[in-house]
This record gives C-alpha cells, sequence and structure tokens, in this order.
C-alpha cells in the first residue's frame, strides 16, 4: 500500500490566492436557494480574484496562505474544486474539516509556504516523498501518510471502501 | 510514554497497540449525527456511496434543528427526506422543535464516557464534555460509517489547559473561551485535541462544561476532552446513557503544549465584532449602546443561561428599544423552563422566546434580525461579517450572563454590576 505510485506525482501550473479564503468566499453564492455545484464553481473566489473560474483549467494547482477553507465544514466546497479541476492544493496551513473534506474527495493537500511566485508558474508535488518544487526551489514537507495517501489513490474514500470493503489500515 | 485522552479513546477502538499523536487510524465509531443544514450533501453522499447495507444507521441520529420549523420549501423537502431516512433505515429522527444537536444527542443518551461520536458539524466538540471524543465530519465519513461502523482519523497532537481556582460569580466558561481565543487566535488550536483540566472545570456544573467543549471549535480543536467526575456520571445515568468508561491522561502524557489559566482573576469578556478573538474584558470595550440581545445556540441556550438571564431580569424591564431573543436548545430545557417560571420572568422582561432549535445563530434560516448599523450581543460562538444575514449589523458577543445585564441596561454591561448578574446553580 506504501509503494509510490504515479498518483503520487502531481504537476501543473499554480493559480494563487492569499491568506484565510475561507469557504464563504469560496463559494460565496453557496446559500441561494436552488443553485447547483456547477453554478457556484463558475463563480468561485469570485469576490477575491474576479474571473478565477473562467482562468482555471483542469490540472491547475490552488496555492495559497494560511488557513485555507476555515470556518464552515461544508463538504461542497471539496465538490467545487473538483468541478473546478483542480489537481491539488498547497497552502501554508488549511481549516481541519476543509482538509479532511480534501481527502475523502481524492484531491491532495499540501502544507507548505510558497513565496513569490507568479500566477502560472510550475508547480511539481511528489506525495510519498514530502517535496514541492516551484521556482526552482525544492521545499520538503511532512510526507501524507500511506494510508492517506492509498485514499488519494483510489480517488476518495468511496472508491476506497469499494476496493477494500474490510476497512483496516 | 503516556498517552493524552484522545490517544487513549482512539486507541480503544482501534488496534491493540497504543496509539500516538500522528498516526492514521481506522477506529470504530460509537454514534454519529446528521442535522439538517447537511443532510442534504449527506444523503447525496449515501446515495453516491452505492453501499449495499447501511447496517449502522441505527446508530445514528438525525436532527432538524437549524432550520426548525422550515423558512422555505427547499428545507422543508430536505426535512422529509431525513424523516423517509430515518423511518427506512431505523436511524433516530429528532424532528423541529426537539433541539439542538449537540443538546438533544447526550440529552438522549445515545453516548457515553470513552465513546467516540461523530456529527456533520464543527461543533460536535460538545461531547467531549462527558468525557467522549466528539468531532466534526462531512457527508463522505458519514456515508462511511453508516455502511462500515468506521471512520479513519488522524491522531491529533494535544494542548492540555489547567484551569486552577474557580470561575468568580458572573463568570462563566464562555469567558473562558474568549480569554483563550485573544490568547490562541481563532483556529489557534487547529488539528488538535484540548484537554480542559483543573479545579475550575471541577467546580463547573455540567451546562457549563458543554459550554467549554463546544466552544473549542472557534479554537479550531478537532476535539474538547474533559476528565469525568461524579457529576458526569449522574448525569450521564440520569439521561439514559450506557455505562462510562472514563478515560484519564496518564501523568507522563505528551502535549503539544500546556496552558495555565487561574480561573479565579478573569473577569466578565467580549469578543469585538467580526472576530472572535478580538476579545476584551466588558469594561475594556468601554460604552457600546446595544439594539438586539440573543440568548441561545448550542454554546449557550441552556438551562443554566436561561436561569441566569432570568436571575437578572425578574420583576424588570429590558431597556426602551432593545430587541431580546431567547431560544432554548432542546425542548427538555423549554420544559423545564416553563416549570421554573423562567419563560414567563423573560417573557414578562420583554424578551421573545422562540421554539428550541439553533435559532437566531446563523443568518441562512430565513430570519433577518437586526437592520444596518445595528448592535447584537449574543451568547453564540460566531460573529464574522455577515453571520446575522446582515453584513452591516456588528455582533459581539458574550455570556448569557452579560447578554442579560446588557438587554437591562441598553449597552454593553458587566453582568457583576447588576443585582442577579452573580447568579449561579448551587
Ligand atoms: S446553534 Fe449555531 S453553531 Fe450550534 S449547531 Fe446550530 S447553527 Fe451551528
Amino acid at each position: 500500500m506504501s509503494a509510490p505510485s504515479s498518483s503520487d506525482l502531481i504537476r501543473g501550473p499554480a493559480h494563487l490566492l492569499g491568506d484565510d479564503v475561507n469557504t464563504d468566499l469560496h463559494c460565496s453564492t453557496k446559500y441561494l436557494p436552488g443553485k447547483d455545484n456547477a453554478f457556484v464553481a463558475a463563480r468561485a473566489f469570485e469576490d477575491l480574484a474576479p474571473g478565477f473560474a473562467q482562468r482555471f483549467e483542469p490540472g491547475g494547482i490552488i496555492v495559497a496562505g494560511a488557513n485555507f477553507g476555515i470556518n464552515s465544514s461544508r463538504e461542497q466546497a471539496t465538490h467545487v474544486l473538483k468541478l473546478l479541476g483542480c489537481a491539488a492544493l498547497v497552502a501554508r496551513s488549511f481549516g481541519r474539516q476543509f482538509f479532511r473534506n480534501c481527502i475523502n474527495n481524492g484531491l491532495p493537500v499540501v502544507e507548505c509556504t510558497l513565496t513569490g511566485l507568479d500566477e502560472g508558474d510550475a508547480i511539481e508535488i511528489d506525495l510519498a516523498r514530502g517535496c514541492v518544487r516551484a521556482g526552482g526551489v525544492e521545499h520538503a514537507v511532512p510526507p501524507l501518510p500511506a494510508e492517506v495517501r492509498a485514499i488519494l489513490a483510489a480517488g476518495g474514500l468511496h472508491a476506497f471502501l469499494h476496493a477494500h470493503p474490510d476497512w483496516r489500515l | 510514554m503516556g498517552a493524552t485522552m484522545v490517544e487513549k479513546i482512539l486507541s480503544s477502538h482501534a488496534l491493540d497497540r497504543q496509539l500516538r499523536a500522528g498516526d492514521v487510524v481506522v477506529a470504530s465509531v460509537d454514534f454519529a449525527m446528521v442535522h439538517d443544514g447537511r443532510a442534504g450533501n449527506a444523503l447525496k453522499m449515501i446515495e453516491k456511496m452505492n453501499a449495499k447495507a447501511l447496517p449502522f444507521a441505527h446508530r445514528a441520529a438525525f436532527v432538524v434543528d437549524h432550520f426548525s420549523p422550515p423558512p422555505n420549501a427547499e428545507a422543508a423537502n430536505t426535512h422529509a427526506a431525513m424523516r423517509s431516512f430515518a423511518a427506512a433505515h431505523g436511524a433516530r429522527l429528532y424532528d423541529v422543535g426537539s433541539g439542538i444537536c449537540h443538546q438533544v444527542l447526550p440529552e438522549g443518551g445515545h453516548f457515553t464516557c470513552g465513546d467516540i461520536v461523530v456529527g456533520t458539524d464543527t461543533h460536535s466538540t460538545t461531547y467531549g464534555a462527558f468525557n467522549a471524543l466528539g468531532t466534526g465530519v462531512e457527508g463522505t465519513d458519514l456515508s462511511a460509517v453508516l455502511a462500515t461502523g468506521k471512520a479513519w482519523f488522524r491522531v491529533p497532537e494535544t494542548i492540555r489547559v489547567e484551569l486552577s481556582g474557580r470561575l468568580a460569580p458572573g463568570v462563566w466558561a464562555k469567558d473562558i473561551t474568549l480569554h483563550m481565543l485573544r490568547r490562541l487566535g481563532a483556529e489557534g488550536a487547529n488539528y488538535r485535541a484540548l484537554e480542559y483540566v483543573g479545579s475550575a472545570v471541577e467546580a463547573m456544573a455540567i451546562d457549563d462544561r458543554m459550554t467549554l467543549a463546544n466552544h473549542a471549535a472557534e479554537l479550531g480543536a478537532k476535539a474538547a476532552i474533559l476528565e469525568a467526575d461524579a457529576k458526569t456520571e449522574a448525569w450521564l445515568q440520569a439521561h439514559g446513557a450506557a455505562a462510562p468508561r472514563p478515560v484519564r491522561a496518564d501523568a507522563d502524557a505528551h502535549y503539544a503544549e500546556v496552558i495555565g489559566i487561574d480561573a479565579g482573576s478573569l473577569a466578565p469578556q467580549v469578543a469585538r465584532p467580526h472576530h472572535i478573538d478580538q476579545a476584551v474584558s466588558v469594561a475594556e470595550a468601554g460604552t457600546q449602546r446595544i439594539d438586539l440581545a440573543l440568548i441561545g445556540t448550542c454554546t449557550n441556550g441552556r438551562l443554566d443561561d436561561l436561569r441566569q438571564a432570568a436571575a437578572v431580569l425578574r420583576g424588570k424591564r429590558i431597556a426602551p428599544g432593545v430587541r431580546m431573543i431567547v431560544t432554548p436548545a432542546s425542548r427538555a430545557i423549554y420544559l423545564q423552563a416553563l416549570r421554573e417560571g423562567l419563560i414567563e420572568t423573560l417573557a414578562q422582561a420583554g424578551a421573545s422566546v422562540e421554539p428550541a432549535g439553533c435559532g437566531t445563530c446563523v443568518g441562512i434560516t430565513g430570519k433577518l434580525i437586526a437592520g444596518d448599523g445595528e448592535v447584537i450581543v449574543s451568547s453564540a460562538n460566531r460573529n464574522f461579517k455577515g453571520r446575522l444575514g446582515n453584513p452591516r449589523a456588528q455582533i459581539w458577543i458574550a455570556s448569557s450572563a452579560t447578554v442579560a445585564a446588557s438587554a437591562l441596561t441598553g449597552v454593553l454591561t458587566d453582568p457583576r454590576g447588576v443585582a442577579g448578574g452573580d447568579w449561579r446553580v448551587q
């Protein structure tokens, strides 16, 4: 289960957001009755970075500061990022529940402080080794535990459980 | 090396080995909770999971509390879906007016000391008041729990908070948490568990202990666990819980941090508008007019909150122009407040009393209660901009004692300065 797999290596362009991006800013239209996730995704981060969802191409990596995803336990925030095609998130720190939701939905999250990047800079993440390469610098990060990487590699908790009905880590 | 309370509880629900902070583990779950604010997503995830069976659904409660009674058809339809699911799978349903999830779960005797309880809500930390591991999850986790009886956890580091002395009259667990928020900052305990111990915790009634565990969510804590004592066990027994399996930390447990607070020296605190960690003492806040006074929520809508408010307002009227809304946290509390004459006292003083539930806690419930520029003092837990539906309103957060004293005078008021402000259950 702990053998390195291709899913441990992620490459993509950086899309920058700042500190304290809470899930209300994330999907500020979420409370409108009757609006589905696709509607919310098309306007994700609109108040913070106008046009963000339109610029974002599948495979992009979100790079942010401290406390990304705090304030709410809503899993919808993660579903919206999946709809955008986000490949991974790198931030100085994440809200606890948001971090958990990302793992459960097969979205890699890495705690790492990246500064001085420009929008679109190439990022490479090695989940198994625990490193992030950006702007010619390699940053060591605590590697995600093998058990968590196994859930990510399966594409999320549901897919993992279908493959491992006798769930033990 | 010894173990913390959270390490012990997770170990007892997982493998035979003693787990340490940082380990990732699959643990069995004793009880699960879904409330109507997240039931839509949870039911979607249950459907998406497409499990052969949901054998653990009978160990779950579905609670209608956020939208109670429902303000629109969407919420009413979610409630209908919750009712059908609960009936079909043997889950326990708490319908409109039963109360807030974090209150009805312990009152229903659904868990005991040493248990693991997960809920689709950040304030699931509340269950730690009963020496259980209570923590928030979302729909995907919840669906896995109903199918497998298990969830994955990363064992958190623990911050031990030693509360010495005992709270002075007029000062409450809410004031301790606001003080901690000022010290650690919002999310200052992110990913971590808190252990609250010491003479001040021992002296607290169960209601106040629940505030302490509940409000840890604002510190970002994954869990907040208190030790069990005779009061805990008597309370659990009175509510029909299973025999307790109390857990204590070892003397040589490893902590990320140990914080000492002299509870006896604390004064009533208030958090300034928009930032829960910008707490100051009521005296430091200066003269501040208020328009609305709110008592309720899973943090401070319990019987002692209502008794405290009634002690301040008995035979008096709230200040002209001030509106006061009181929302009991559960129907059991509502009924007991009726028996004790508290509802009559509060209504005579000019307060409106709502059905039990989340009430005025959050602005998504279709109740817009504050106008532009209006100032609210609330016993709730969050005050970020727009929390009550109007970003141009200002929300101060305080204990029920401070809220009631402020309703009486019309300005933010230290409860120790008004008659009845020093009330405490004996
Ligand atoms: S009372 Fe408020 S904080 Fe508590 S569960 Fe209800 S909405 Fe959430």
